[in-house]
């Protein structure tokens, strides 16, 4: 038999997408849905289940979609995972799920993730939440953090009967979903959407409080029966050479936060401004490096490059992601590494030195290490420079958090019940593993609320 | 929490005072934090400095300079800014220094001169010098805005000597350098002056703490931008700071920094006032 080819997504257009924000794939529509659902095999073993962080009903799902029953297909995704649209648009499926289908072998995977997020689309189209009021067990869990590992918790603990309150610092709830990830790839109606169910079963969430500097960690201690450290790596990685002073030169976390989650792009009906330049550099491959580039083509950057030291093939970028910034005229630049910046007399960046690199043997991470070629240098000219190199765990937690174990880099120690070294207080998300993906957050988050509840109920 | 304004004064014909009600901040403020203010759900984050904390209310020195900042000046006492959260930052060590001096010359640096001289007056053995400098007579803060009750020595100077002393506080400065012992030296406004101040006590060998502005973002640490040079050592002004040893500041970057969205600040104040003219 042969095996039909994947439904196509339609996307916006690449010459009309890099003048808006709004989303790059427009959706399957119920049809589309239908059919690309139809495809699934419906093996007997259903490894594409075993992909996933959070371990959610694949298989049953697609088949409820096959039935045409979005509703039931909704409420079973949402038993394992509390934020499906989002998830769905932007899990790395080709590693999970999709990777682990049968049919990756022909290269047409069922397209899990669009058909997740259409049935999430679906379901707010329709107004339907699911508002199950937990029974209350009286136990009082804090949360610090409301990213991809608190959500998760969250909702898990409070559907376990748990009183449970969010602690954010920012002004809106979400984290990395609110501030790092652009609109045109997780629209703002779907984070505010999928934020608002958690409220809606009952979870607290406290904006901008600063836990260590508005509300004390020993209070919090004192008030809560556990205490689920979320924090994330929400530092800058800067790469500590000469000319990052210089005005121009942007963490990917300034970039991204003053365009998502303040809305720069909309200076001046919003307050906060973003200067960006004709000749955008962004240094780093990863997904953050695409979301920067993606922005900066929109903001009207005319020439954006990715400055990476190894090749594409060998980036943390989801292929997806590459894929898009190459349609909308990103240039990659590959095997070349960074050395200084340079400035004009008025302390505005002109260009960067950059060096060609080649591979000699294979890292830790088991990529080609990349060295560079001596007196292979070069000056690339460009007016903005945006640092992609990754975050660390936020320095700003830990310090009013003396008494917690930390290794040298900033990441929370932890036992393997997610533990830290008191008693009580639990960790997870990119705030154990200084970067990772929102469902690995997810997925961390789903075993720290196991954790914590067996901690609770000992 | 509603964050009403419960007092609005003009400090001068270019400053002025609210009260805003913040809790949260209140309770926790010490000398050396500052806020963060949401005036508008549009709005930007600015970090604003405190000039004082007292019961659910604390109080700030606004300068009418960009869009926000006049914005927030046509509200009156019963309007509510969007969020106020904080405080934020790492205060530098309240404790027993000895002979004391603050020196200000702007309106951020004369709420931290205040709170400071305020809360460093309560500590045994400190012997605290307040330092405020305007640039003329008309310029001047009423009296009980001034640092003139709580510090040991108060020293009002204006520039072209119209009231008070004759010149900068740096003039002030360097005649108290030359003649007294002084133990420590904290000193907050403008850019440039601290730059001159820094080089100034270090030259007598006196410590200085200076408020190094800068353009925050989140000011939660996240961004980046508020990076300022120490020793060659990058910190964040929003957490590490922003009160640093003003000996060990790269000045230069931190004048040139700040500056980075001067044209922006000029666009956003020129459209406000074309939606104002249509208001009107």
């Amino acid at each position: 038999m042969a095996i039909r080819e994947r439904v196509p997504m339609r996307e916006q257009d690449p010459e009309v997408r890099i003048t808006n924000f709004l989303s790059v794939p427009l959706g399957y529509s119920a049809e589309e849905a239908v059919e690309e659902a139809k495809r699934c095999l419906q093996c007997k073993v259903p490894l594409c289940e075993t992909g996933c962080p959070v371990r959610m009903s694949v298989k049953d799902i697609i088949k409820l979609i096959v039935d045409e029953d979005f509703e039931e297909a909704f409420f079973l995704s949402k038993q394992d995972n509390a934020v499906p649209a989002m998830t769905g648009r932007v899990c790395p499926q080709e590693d999970q799920c999709e990777g682990k289908c049968v049919l990756d072998k022909t290269g047409q995977p069922i397209n899990i993730g669009k058909l997740f997020a259409f049935v999430a689309d679906w379901a707010r189209e329709n107004d339907l939440l699911d508002e199950t009021a937990p029974k209350e067990n009286g136990k009082k869990v804090a949360i610090v953090g409301s990213g991809p590992a608190s959500i998760t918790c969250a909702v898990d603990l409070r559907k376990l009967g748990c009183q449970v309150t969010i602690f954010e610092a920012l002004h809106m709830a979400g984290g990395v979903l609110q501030y790092g990830i652009p609109a045109f790839r997780l629209p703002r109606d779907v984070v505010d959407y999928e934020l608002s169910y958690l409220e809606k079963i009952g979870v607290d969430i406290q904006l901008n409080q600063v836990v260590g500097q508005n509300v004390d960690f020993e209070e919090l201690k004192k008030d809560y029966d556990a205490i689920y450290l979320a924090t994330g790596a929400g530092a800058p990685r800067f790469l500590n050479c000469e000319g990052e002073k210089l005005k121009g030169v942007y963490s990917a976390n300034e970039f991204l936060i003053r365009v998502n989650l303040m809305n720069a792009y909309q200076f001046p009906n919003w307050d906060t401004p973003i200067i960006c330049g004709d000749k955008v550099g962004v240094i780093g491959c990863g997904n953050v490096a695409m979301d920067s580039a993606r922005c900066a083509k929109r903001l009207g950057a005319k020439e954006v490059y990715i400055l990476y030291r190894r090749t594409k093939q060998c980036a943390p970028a989801r292929a997806e992601e590459i894929h898009h910034a190459e349609e909308e005229g990103i240039i990659f630049k590959e095997m070349i590494s960074p050395c200084r910046i340079f400035g004009n007399e008025d302390g505005w960046v002109t260009g960067i030195e950059m060096i060609k690199t080649e591979f000699k043997g294979i890292d830790k991470s088991g990529r080609p290490r990349p060295v560079n070629i001596e007196g292979a240098e070069f000056i690339l000219e460009v007016d903005t420079i945006i640092n992609a190199l990754g975050t660390t765990p936020n320095r700003l937690f830990l310090s009013n958090v003396p008494e917690l174990n930390t290794y040298s880099w900033g990441g929370i120690k932890v036992d393997d019940n997610f533990m830290t070294n008191i008693p009580g207080v639990f960790a997870g998300g990119d705030a154990l593993s200084g970067g990772s993906t929102v469902i690995a957050a997810m997925g961390n988050g789903r075993d720290a609320a196991e954790s914590i509840n067996k901690y609770l109920n000992e | 929490m509603k964050h009403t304004i419960t007092r609005k004064e003009d400090l001068n014909a270019a400053d002025y005072v609210i009260d805003v009600i913040a809790p949260k901040v209140a309770k926790k403020f010490r000398p050396g934090n500052f806020a963060v203010l949401i005036t508008v759900p549009n709005g930007e984050r600015i970090p604003m400095s405190i000039e004082r904390a007292e019961g659910d209310k604390i109080t700030m020195y606004i300068k009418r300079l960009g869009k926000t900042s006049r914005e927030l000046d046509t509200w009156n006492v019963g309007d509510a800014l969007y969020k106020v959260i904080g405080p934020m930052g790492t205060p530098p060590p309240l404790k027993k220094y000895g002979t004391v001096v603050f020196a200000s010359d702007l309106v951020c640096g004369h709420a931290e001169n205040n709170a400071m001289c305020r809360e460093l007056s309560k500590i045994m053995g400190n012997h605290i010098i307040s330092i405020q400098s305007f640039p003329d007579k008309s310029q001047i803060y009423p009296e009980n805005e001034l640092a003139k009750s709580v510090a040991d020595e108060f020293i009002l100077c204006t520039e072209d000597g119209s009231v008070g002393r004759k010149g900068h506080y740096l003039d002030i400065m360097q005649e108290l350098l030359e003649e007294r012992r002084i133990d420590q030296v904290f000193a907050g406004g403008g850019i440039p002056p601290l730059q001159k101040l820094s080089i100034l006590t270090k030259k007598y060998n006196v410590p200085v703490y200076t408020t190094v502005r800068q353009i925050m973002v989140d000011a939660t640490g996240m961004c980046g931008s508020c990076r300022v040079f120490i020793d060659g050592e990058q910190k964040l002004a929003c957490i590490d700071g922003p009160m640093f040893d003003g000996h060990k500041v790269d000045w230069e970057a931190a004048i040139s920094r700040l500056a980075m969205f001067k044209g922006k600040e000029a666009e956003a104040m020129q459209c406000y006032n074309e939606k104002m003219k249509a208001v009107v």
